[in-house]
């Protein structure tokens, strides 16, 4: 009986935080769409500057593009054709946006997921290296290679890249690099300054011992909250990336979009953005949550 | 991206060990899009991707030779036009087929202008046609003769069928059936586009083989045009069309036979103060734009040398009017080349009424001179030209501020809100014709920038330039039209409602290995004769390094 | 740790005379950040032209200098401004719990998710077209603080929540504090290494993003040099191998991080 209940109010959780989920990747989309439609040049077309085009072609664009003018009314034709599947048709590129977006998201989650881990392993195992080997010597060279690659322009790596031909996930991974890297770091070596940690290195216990039972159960929960902080900062940074690199994901997409202030568009990439954001910052809240309420 | 790589090296290999002079059939050429084509759909092409597709796969009646600047017959054999310039008269070859087999015949061509000319249609290339108000009237006679008549003369007919790649009207691929050297047979959005020869192209060379010699082109889309110059290094690309003038001195030290130069093109940079009326600008300010005497006194301050020297590596000509001397019908060669004087400026600005001292220029109120002058972000050829003026207009003791607005909020305000002082922008000139740019020179029209949409015209000059268009436009004969038309561009060098600062050069790379290029200052520049290009045997340009 | 001190001292050396050079630009440059030296375009250092000079012929010397001071004044103040917001509003979560954390947390995710980008436009258009160039540096170097902390606040409100239930915390609690009280005596002070952390992170990310908000019409514009459009000419890569000495600016703001990051107390220094 007890177990029942448990596991009802277990999916009654579950269902909750699905909707604040939805309801926020929604706010969030009619958020944007409301400020690429006060933005200034929306509805302007590039080719109205056609010299060839007549006067009423010219003013056949401009209505074309006045036709989402009316917020409202544009959110409910939204969701009304969302509910079918249709989430609308790119005003630039002429195309529906879902078949767009199933081009072009897997290239997007590919090199970010692939960049994440990357990002991650290094950040770890230069972490790892620095408690091991902590002389002066470690301590300069690895805040020399973080300052360094903190101050590169996202940019000027991304070109990089291009330049050596290298994966867009390696771009990605080095820009999320250095903040983990400083992160992780500062992290471990506070947990490390514990009271009970200390303690326990009083009594005797092994440096391992101590890396097992005590620095990694402390920084354990903030590690998985900056999983789900990666993952954000991973889409954001592959937004400049792959727009730079001209990786036909997601981001090239984006860019895309908010130059040509292409309302349908940036409303779905938006949704998406805000989705992946909430669920990822949700699973690292909840799998932390479990871990500081198991001992 | 291995496969490839195997491939790309397979398909070296295999042309290295063919014994062959020049070039010979096959091979798929490689080259970029510079953005995503918006529509295969001929009719409703108005951005630069879609349009180099368009000439790579659609036939058209009349060609004009992006050499010679002369008209060619393409699908018709011959044609006749009117006395009075609105019945044109083609006479078609027998015998052609679509990409997919289809019979081509002169309904086609019906069917191609009737869908061009629907006014609900808006399409850039109909509009071209379009002198007066009322429906065309097409006869096809024969299978092989069509004639279409106007409701008014059009000028310069023929040169505008140049642009009307005829569709099918019985084809099931509908516009994707086609009559030019090649036609799409795949698309990735925002990867590439696949042009594969059309077996069915009418075209033959000297020697009777069929024509075009590749098996196919890959045009890969990049926006990023570092990219495209270091894969173009790397041997993955074997032409770049509108390289700017850093790359192309880049290139040159290469490889001096990779940079080519095809000359002063016809694109043209300007800049242009506001005079609209309405405009939420200072009255004084407006004021001073409205003076000629204080645009011809900005036009004489700023050094265009110095421009083409520093920002285009010398990669560009001086420009002083609406035409380039690249068009070589319709420039004007009567017009006085510009001189930088910027003495001569203080001395005009003085004589309306202007003071300048202790190196500030002020107006008769006393107001001090200075304007902002906006241009596209992102276009650091632009941003480096109005630093330039912002140096040389400091001498005559005006102050320019310079903003960078993305697209979209710049173009908001040169068309709908006017709220700029003066702007630094291009047109892209794909045109010969002065009738291909009426509107910019019509005081109602649309791209009359500094003063858009008049109802009447504000000033004689534009009421005179207002007359000669339109005469123009409704002449027969090149010959007086291009009498009128010199009159214009005279009064636009009298006045400088745009100040013409340079015309670029057209630079292009092309590899050694693609055999035939002879790159043009007209679109699509390198590859215009993409049918009878052919590929050699060359290294790739990387394997040397 | 007397190397470490050592290292310490050069860098606080190190940073003082940047500073020093850059505040006394106008007298220490050799020539205006402007002037187009128009027969010397792109050319490389000399005797007259320490760095060489830009495309157009501008001493580039003179423009790192004044760059230096636009950026290295503003770009802390807007760092410090985020982190603030940051440090607040993490903390005000972690602490508060309940609805003030969901709404909060929502509140974060979602404006790291919408196109800010739009809200740059619309408030360019909102400004006159000629601003005096003080009124947009200052303006945007305001907006990046005020828009940049989302990304900080995570990190601050994960830690909060770490030492929710610590017993210092417990005790102040108990002894009747308020939130306000808890937050700005008790939290922030516990916190300072994450705070610092993310103020680091944020400096260069700040002095990089003012580039990109040039580009907008936004941020400083020309000819006024800043760090951020000095480091736009190194996306011209065959440019700077071409010519190396480009990456002057690039090796400064790295110094100049590093250098903040030696100097001030980290969590390293006390293990």
């Amino acid at each position: 009986m007890i177990e029942i209940n448990k596991a009802s109010r277990a999916m009654r959780l579950v269902l909750w935080r699905v909707l604040v989920v939805l309801c926020l990747a929604v706010v969030g989309g009619l958020l944007s769409a409301t400020l690429v439609r006060f933005s200034p040049g929306y509805g302007v077309d590039e080719s109205e500057l056609d010299p060839r085009l007549s006067h009423s072609s010219v003013e056949a664009i401009r209505n074309e593009n006045r036709k989402n003018a009316s917020l409202i009314r544009y959110y409910a034709t939204y969701f009304a054709a969302a509910a079918h599947g249709d989430l609308g048709t790119s005003r630039s590129l002429r195309r529906p946006v879902a078949e767009l977006l199933k081009e072009r998201f897997p290239v997007t989650a590919r090199s970010v997921l692939v960049g994440i881990s990357t990002a991650w392993t290094m950040a770890f195992l230069l972490a790892i290296l620095g408690l091991l080997f902590s002389g002066w010597l470690f301590e300069v060279s690895s805040t020399l290679l973080s300052g360094l690659l903190l101050s590169l322009p996202s940019a000027v790596i991304a070109l990089f890249f291009v330049y050596l031909r290298a994966p867009v996930f390696l771009a990605i991974a080095l820009v999320i690099f250095p903040k983990l890297f400083r992160f992780i770091r500062n992290l471990i070596s506070q947990a490390y300054e514990q009271p009970h940690v200390l303690a326990a290195r009083a009594r005797g216990v092994g440096r391992t011992g101590i890396f097992l039972w005590h620095v990694v159960p402390y920084a354990t929960p903030a590690l998985l909250a900056l999983l789900g902080i990666s993952l954000g900062m991973a889409f954001g940074a592959a937004i400049p990336i792959e727009a730079l690199c001209d990786s036909a994901g997601i981001g090239q997409l984006a860019w895309y979009a908010a130059i040509n202030r292409d309302l349908p568009l940036i409303m779905n990439l938006t949704l998406i953005v805000t989705l992946v954001t909430v669920v990822s910052n949700y699973i690292a809240d909840y799998s932390s949550r479990l871990i500081v309420s198991e001992p | 991206m291995k496969p490839r790589a195997l491939r790309n090296l397979a398909v070296v290999m295999l042309l290295a060990a063919a014994p062959l002079a020049l070039g010979q059939s096959g091979g798929v050429l490689h080259f970029c899009l510079h953005g995503e084509p918006k529509t295969f759909n001929p009719i409703l092409v108005d951005d630069e991707a879609s349009e180099n597709i368009r000439y790579l796969t659609g036939g058209v009646l009349i060609r004009l030779n992006r050499q010679t600047q002369a008209l060619e017959p393409g699908l018709a054999e011959s044609w006749h036009v009117s006395k009075d310039g609105r019945t044109i008269t083609f006479r078609l070859r027998k015998g052609l087929h679509f990409s997919d087999g289809t019979a081509f015949t002169s309904e086609d061509v019906g069917y191609t202008m009737k869908t061009l000319m629907d006014p609900q249609v808006h399409s850039p290339t109909g509009d071209a046609f379009r002198s007066g108000e009322g429906a065309i009237d097409v006869q096809t006679p024969t299978p092989d003769v069509v004639t279409i008549t106007f409701p008014a003369s059009v000028a310069g007919l023929e040169r505008l069928f140049d642009q009307v790649a005829i569709l099918s009207v019985h084809s099931p691929q509908k516009e994707m059936a086609v009559l030019g050297p090649f036609y799409v047979s795949e698309y990735k959005a925002g990867l590439y586009v696949e042009l594969k020869r059309n077996p069915n192209y009418w075209r033959r060379d000297a020697q009777g083989h069929p024509l075009p010699y590749l098996d196919g082109i890959r045009l890969d889309i990049q926006r990023n045009r570092d990219i495209e110059l270091l894969r173009f290094r790397r041997g993955e690309l074997q032409l770049i069309n509108r390289l700017d003038a850093e790359s192309y001195q880049h290139l040159q030290k290469d490889d001096p036979n990779v940079a080519r130069n095809a000359g002063a093109g016809l694109d043209s940079d300007h800049i242009w103060f506001n005079e609209v009326p309405s405009a939420p600008l200072a009255e004084y300010k407006k004021a001073w734009f409205r003076t000629t005497e204080f645009r011809k006194a900005v036009s004489l301050a700023i050094n265009r040398d110095d421009i083409c020297r520093i920002v285009f590596a010398g990669y560009a000509k001086p420009a002083y009017g609406p035409v380039s001397p690249a068009n070589r019908f319709w420039f004007n060669a009567a017009l006085p080349a510009p001189k930088y004087d910027p003495q001569g400026a203080l001395r005009l600005l003085i004589q309306a009424g202007f003071r300048f001292a202790n190196d500030e220029l002020r107006d008769k109120a006393g107001n001090r001179v200075e304007f902002t002058l906006v241009t596209n972000s992102g276009n650091t050829v632009r941003e480096k030209m109005a630093a330039m003026i912002q140096q040389d207009l400091s001498q005559i003791g005006i102050k320019v501020s310079v903003v960078t607005l993305d697209f979209p909020s710049l173009i908001e305000r040169m068309t709908r809100t006017f709220d700029y002082e003066a702007c630094l922008l291009g047109l892209v000139n794909t045109d010969l014709d002065p009738s291909g740019v009426m509107t910019v020179w019509l005081s109602s029209g649309e791209n009359h920038q500094w003063n858009p949409n008049q109802k009447n015209p504000a000033t004689p000059w534009e009421a005179e330039m207002d007359k000669l268009m339109r005469e123009q436009a409704s002449a027969i004969a090149d010959k007086d039209r291009k009498k009128k038309f010199d009159r214009v561009q005279q009064i636009i060098y009298e006045q400088q409602p745009f100040i013409y600062l340079v015309n670029r050069d057209v630079l292009t790379a092309v590899s050694p290995a693609v055999v035939g290029v002879a790159p043009t200052v007209l679109n699509p520049q390198a590859f215009w004769n993409a049918d009878v290009l052919q590929l050699g045997p060359a290294p790739q340009l990387g394997a040397q390094k | 740790m007397s190397a470490k001190r050592g290292l310490r001292i050069c860098a606080t050396f190190m940073l003082c005379a940047v500073g020093l050079l850059a505040l006394g630009a106008n007298i220490v440059a050799p020539y205006s950040y402007a002037h187009q030296f128009r027969d010397l375009p792109s050319s490389a250092p000399t005797a007259t032209h320490l760095l060489g000079t830009d495309t157009l012929g501008r001493d580039m010397f003179s423009r790192l200098l004044y760059g230096t001071r636009v950026s290295l004044l503003l770009a802390p103040a807007a760092a410090l401004l985020a982190t603030l917001i940051a440090g607040v509003l993490g903390a005000a979560a972690g602490l508060l719990g309940g609805w003030w954390e969901r709404s909060i947390l929502a509140i974060t995710d979602l404006s790291m998710a919408l196109p800010l980008l739009f809200l740059l436009i619309a408030l360019r258009a909102m400004l006159p077209l000629n601003v005096e160039s003080v009124v947009s540096v200052v303006a945007t170097f305001l907006m990046l603080g005020l828009l940049g902390w989302p990304s900080a606040l995570r990190v601050v409100w994960a830690a909060t929540r770490n030492i929710r239930q610590s017993d210092f915390l417990l005790l102040a609690r108990s002894s009747g504090s308020g939130p306000l009280r808890l937050i700005f005596r008790q939290v922030l002070p516990n916190l300072r290494p994450v705070l610092l952390a993310q103020f680091w992170i944020s400096i260069p990310v700040f002095i990089l993003t003012e580039a990109t908000l040039s580009m907008l019409g936004l941020g400083v514009m020309e000819p006024l040099p800043s760090w951020g459009n000095l480091l736009r000419g190194l996306e011209d890569f065959p440019a700077v191998s071409a010519n190396p000495w480009r990456i002057a600016p690039l090796v400064l703001l790295i110094l100049v991080v590093i250098c903040f990051q030696l100097i001030l107390p980290s969590q390293e220094d006390s293990v």
